[in-house]
């Protein structure tokens, strides 16, 4: 036999052997919980996108994030879509919809809702796992967490979590998810590890929206009492708030010139973003940029110099330069858009 | 035809596309079984709260959207439109629910609050699921018992076939005559060998032809 042919004959019997105990493995051991499997010859990148939730049109608006010009719609099949969660590489969406308490899975290559899974009674927000293998959705009618293996679609789990979670968001290092309760007036955190609440964290009246700021801090509104609030990612301590008005919304992060990052808010009641800079401790205003009708949903560009505004009454995107603070850009999208969200 | 015409026609076509795109996806007005047997009593509660109850043999609806509960005195027995067969122990509640996805069969989900189940699937495979707080048993054709302790802790003994079961930390096959539990916070157990047909005994009285 020759060497080469020798190789190769002991090439195919290693992947032979290899492939009957990845068999055996498949068929003993429980199988791990993976995001969607993608044949490599068809993974292509996708340009970034902003996808926008549109509550009164049961819809998503899609934008392309260079242009800013409409890509298209894409109807949810349900009712209500309200928040929403893009996965790592831009190829799956998932939204809540509030008056159906189902999540919408969203194909957005071919921008089509590709299936429609019952969670709970109104269905409110949407956090992927650190790996995307999971899809924690907070059910604000039955006090619980859904958990969607990403794959599957099936719901393995249910954590029964505070009053009316309406907020959800995963620690940097994945062993917690922080849950916001509007009738506990807390935070609960959860050990990802045991699904067990570790604390409860007294926040303050209606705690809504929540995000992790890149250096790990966590960041939330309370709706009545008007502020934000920062929470250590170590000891799970309240260590900041801050007044910013009527209607505080929801959070992002960028930079204006040479400072920041900065906690931009947007504030309903204002028609203003305002954006917090400082130690949590003592935050202080350092910009406010004058917006639309309503601000509410808020997401920022990579490099952090762009922001992308939500306007539930107006019924539009605005792309607001951070270190102007002009808008550069003004999108119409459907009725009622409240959350905002870009492919990377 | 006029330019009108066509402007009225196109106008009428992208309404009804317009409708036909937003519409739900799960029509809540066709059964998705029937209630067909009951010993003492089970209560069927719709989605907007009204209550219908099923003593004895019969033929009650289900929809979409219905909780059907016994209580510590009553078994119970349903048949699915898609030919699955489902008792309810004492004391089991739970949720008929469905899962869309484009180009595949509804697939057919039971929530289970508490209590216990027993499922057999009839006539080929079928998408069929059963959750519990802890964890979800995924079905094509078998027969299989699950149970849901108070502490949402489930057991499954499969007496016929494969069950999928899996919680948030891991999914394993369960194979015929062998039992698994599914733990908050851990992966289902692994499958061990169980008296099958001792699980599905307290079906008998149920499952046994009209005297």
């Amino acid at each position: 036999m020759r060497p080469s042919s020798y190789y190769r004959l002991h090439s195919l019997l290693i992947a032979s052997l290899a492939m009957t105990f990845a068999g055996c493995a498949d068929s003993l051991q429980p199988s791990k919980i993976g995001s969607y499997a993608l044949k490599q010859d068809t993974v292509q990148s996708i340009p970034p996108r902003i996808y926008v939730a549109n509550e009164s049109t049961n819809d998503v608006s899609v934008i392309d994030a260079t242009t800013f010009q409409p890509v298209g719609t894409i109807p949810s099949l349900n009712h209500s879509t309200h928040d929403l969660a893009v996965s790592r590489d831009g190829r799956r969406l998932y939204a809540s919809n509030l008056a159906s308490g189902r999540v919408s899975v969203i194909d957005t290559v071919k921008r089509e809702t590709i299936a429609s899974i019952y969670t709970g009674d109104r269905c409110h927000v949407v956090a992927l796992s650190n790996d995307d293998s999971q899809l924690w959705v907070a059910n604000i009618g039955e006090n619980t967490i859904s958990i969607i293996d990403t794959k599957t679609f099936r719901i393995l789990g249910t954590i029964p979590v505070g009053k009316g979670p309406t907020g959800l968001t995963f620690s940097h290092d994945g062993r917690f998810a922080f849950v916001s309760g509007q009738g506990d007036k807390t935070v609960g955190v959860v050990d990802t590890a045991s699904h067990q609440i570790v604390k409860s964290i007294p926040v303050g009246a209606n705690p809504h929206f929540m995000v992790v700021a890149r250096d790990g801090h966590v960041w939330g509104v309370n709706t009545g009492q008007n502020d934000v609030y920062v929470l250590d990612p170590e000891t799970h301590e309240k260590v900041g708030s801050f007044v910013v008005g009527d209607k505080p919304q929801q959070i992002a992060f960028a930079y204006k010139g040479t400072t920041g990052p900065l906690a931009y808010v947007t504030v309903g009641s204002l028609n203003k973003v305002i954006g917090l800079a400082g130690d949590p401790k003592e935050l202080k205003i350092v910009d406010e940029i004058a917006v639309g009708e309503g601000p509410n949903g808020i997401w920022s560009n990579q490099e952090g110099t762009r922001l992308f505004v939500a306007h539930d009454k107006g019924n539009e995107i605005r792309v607001i330069d951070t270190g102007t603070g002009q808008t550069i850009a003004t999108v119409p999208v459907g009725r009622k858009p409240i959350r905002v969200v870009v492919s990377r | 035809m006029t330019l009108g015409h066509v402007s009225a026609t196109t106008t009428i076509l992208s309404l009804s596309l317009s409708l036909t795109l937003t519409l739900p996806v799960h029509a809540q007005n066709a059964p998705v079984g029937n209630a067909t047997n009951a010993i003492g009593e089970l209560v069927i509660v719709r989605t907007d709260g009204v209550q219908q109850r099923l003593q004895g043999k019969g033929n009650v609806p289900l929809y979409e959207g219905d909780v059907v509960k016994t209580d510590s005195s009553s078994q119970a027995m349903i048949e699915f439109v898609d030919g699955v067969t489902v008792a309810l122990n004492e004391n089991t509640s739970f949720k008929l629910l469905s899962r869309w996805e484009k180009d595949m069969p509804v697939v057919r989900i039971l929530r289970l609050k508490q209590g216990e189940v027993w499922a057999k699937t009839n006539g080929g495979p079928k998408r069929f699921e059963v959750e519990t707080p802890v964890a979800t048993a995924a079905v094509k054709e078998t027969e299989f018992n699950l149970k849901v302790q108070d502490d949402g802790q489930s057991i499954l003994t499969v007496i016929e076939g494969v069950v999928s079961f899996g919680t948030p930390f891991g999914t394993c096959p369960i194979r015929t005559d062998t039992i698994s539990y599914g733990v908050r916070g851990k992966k289902c157990t692994k499958p061990a060998a169980a008296d099958a047909k001792a699980a599905k005994s307290w079906t008998e009285a149920l499952r046994s032809p009209a005297k």
